[in-house]
């Protein structure tokens, strides 16, 4: 298999269906013959069904109780063993040229790990790279907020990027083993970045194609990263290199 | 630290080669898996084998619930999980069961789990279709099926050693059984056909049932038309019910409560009968028609207007003289 690609979700049915008809095309443009399309089902009141999405390659993988975005991750990875995992949002319409492009990328010696460049609907940057802060908040997105247009689209690497969109080839995966579940609910990609990079691999985004991410659909708790945060200062806190650029 | 728990799962067959490797996939991490075979034909056995199940042969029977009782002493395990074979669970099922035990398991003896209705394509989510608990989680000994199809569960131990799970966060059973309402109707007769019946026979109370199981099925807000369908398939399997415990009972109750049921009774228009149609209809805007205790007095009302019906149509050759030229 070339490619998993792994979507958790929690209902958002029709967002889902606008997400899986975007990845097919993307994937098409990408052409690549043999993959899977695996969704986690995170404990959706209604489950989900095969026949409620028109999509070939899907297979749907059920808890019943809601559990972690890494354990969700983590469960549709171990369904479907592969060359490269793709770990993408429900609320992401991948534009039909950016798996190609991150393929492309990934397929460069010693990276380990490739990310997408994301916009809102407005054309504002979601993301395109994590830099690294002194701060309480430890990570930040570059560029966040500003015209895409107004943003460099120079590929460079990064100590993080999104597990919003996160291309990350298998064997590296397993040897991580996969997202550590200890996350309640964001940092677990930052994490498995830094741990990604102590292999010694290189991290990098796409830049030249922007897909579209609504971002925190499902999870709207301004609190949200809160729990996650005090795990991630916890283990990392004075182990990763601050990043020296702030636009802010 | 608790120690890891061991379960008993025992699934009942008889030709489930197409279901089966679905539970079998979604059981994996069952230690001991026992497969009671009902004389399949099919790749049922062979399938089981492969997974490394146990397997049990005892004769085929309709009465599956009465036969679950012997097949429990099978089980080595203290703790028993029974699926049927087009049954299966969702990927975190054994992080779920094993933390319901380890954090229930001293207080409670059985778990009533909620489980997903999936008919005719369609998964249920209104009208008993869910949540549809099932007592399907054991102390070994604790639990006894009664005879017949789908009755109640006994938890030997007392009801207050049930704990009953509260879905939507919780594990579930996932149930995928009919294929298309047609499908669905053949089903239905086949346990009518083969169901237990007691030997008081009163066709008032099945008709009585039939009523309250359109009431309770229908629920087009959450299923759409789908619950209409079922609606008026389980209502009529009320009906069809009492007519088989009516015979298999001698013949000997009276079945006049038909009358009540909505077919149209060909009779001449009369005064009586115009008061009889205003009277059922406020019968029917109250709310009380559903608990159907005017029926006896709207069964005995259309029997003297048919009496009376006779009697015009001797006078002038109406419709119930047909009728009687038919018997």
């Amino acid at each position: 298999m070339e490619l998993t690609v792994v979507i958790p979700s929690f209902g958002l049915v029709a967002l889902l269906q606008a997400c899986l008809t975007q990845l097919e095309v993307s994937i098409a443009n990408a052409r690549l013959d043999r993959f899977a399309i695996i969704v986690t089902d995170n404990g959706s009141g209604i489950p989900y069904s095969d026949e409620q999405f028109h999509c070939d390659h899907l297979r749907i993988v059920r808890t019943d109780r809601r559990v972690s975005f890494s354990r969700a991750c983590n469960l549709g990875a171990a369904a479907q063993p592969a060359d490269h995992y793709l770990f993408l949002n429900n609320d992401i319409l991948l534009h039909p040229r950016a798996l190609d492009d991150m393929m492309h990328l990934i397929a460069e010696p010693n990276v380990g790990i490739c990310g997408a460049r994301l916009v809102y609907p407005d054309e504002t940057i979601q993301h395109c790279g994590i830099r690294m802060t002194s701060d309480d908040r430890a990570a930040r997105h570059e560029f966040h907020g500003r015209a895409s247009r107004g943003v460099s689209r120079t590929v460079r690497s990064f100590q993080a990027v999104t597990g919003a969109a996160l291309l990350i080839r298998g064997d590296l995966f397993m040897r991580l083993g996969g997202f550590d579940e200890v996350y309640p609910f964001g940092y677990e990609d930052t994490d498995l970045c830094l741990r990604a990079r102590l292999t010694g691999c290189t991290i990098t985004c796409s830049q030249a194609i922007d897909s579209i991410h609504f971002e925190s659909t499902s999870n709207k708790d301004p609190l949200r990263h809160t729990a996650s945060r005090k795990v991630f200062m916890h283990r990392w806190a004075g182990r990763f290199s601050v990043d020296d650029r702030d636009e802010t | 630290m608790t120690a890891p728990m061991s379960f008993s799962l025992i699934v009942h067959t008889r030709n489930s080669a197409e279901t089966l490797p679905r539970l079998l996939e979604t059981t994996a991490w069952i230690e001991e898996r026992i497969v009671v075979d009902m004389g399949s034909i099919d790749s049922t056995i062979a399938l089981a084998e492969e997974a490394g199940c146990r397997i049990e042969t005892i004769e085929p029977s309709d009465q599956v619930d009465a036969v679950r009782n012997r097949c429990l002493q099978f089980a080595n395990h203290e703790w028993l999980l029974v699926l049927d074979s087009d049954e299966y669970l969702s990927s975190d099922a054994q992080t779920e069961i094993g933390r319901l035990v380890n954090d229930n398991g001293r207080a409670f003896d059985a778990f009533a789990i909620p489980r997903f209705n999936t008919i005719a394509g369609q998964l249920m989510r209104g009208g008993q279709w869910y949540p549809d608990r099932q007592i399907r989680l054991f102390r070994k000994g604790s639990v006894a099926w009664q005879p017949g199809h789908h009755q109640a569960v006994e938890v030997k131990t007392g009801m207050d050693r049930l704990m009953s799970l509260s879905p939507p966060d919780c594990l579930h059973i996932h149930h995928a059984n009919y294929a298309s309402v047609a499908d669905f109707v053949e089903r239905q007769v086949k346990y009518a056909l083969t169901d237990s019946y007691s030997d008081d026979f009163d066709f008032h109370c099945d008709l009585k049932r039939a009523y309250q199981e359109f009431e309770s099925r229908f629920d087009v807000e959450a299923d759409g038309d789908l619950s209409t369908a079922l609606a008026i398939v389980m209502s009529w399997d009320k009906v069809i019910r009492g007519v088989l415990h009516w015979e298999k009972t001698g013949r000997a109750g009276p079945l006049e409560t038909a009358f009540t049921l909505p077919i149209v009774v060909d009779m001449p228009e009369t005064e009586e009968l115009v008061e009889l149609r205003e009277r059922i209809a406020a019968i029917q805007a109250s709310t009380s028609w559903r608990m159907t205790a005017p029926l006896r007095w709207v069964s005995t009302a259309i029997r003297s207007l048919r009496a009376n019906g006779n009697a015009l149509a001797d006078d002038h050759g109406g419709a119930g003289r047909r009728r009687n030229d038919d018997e």
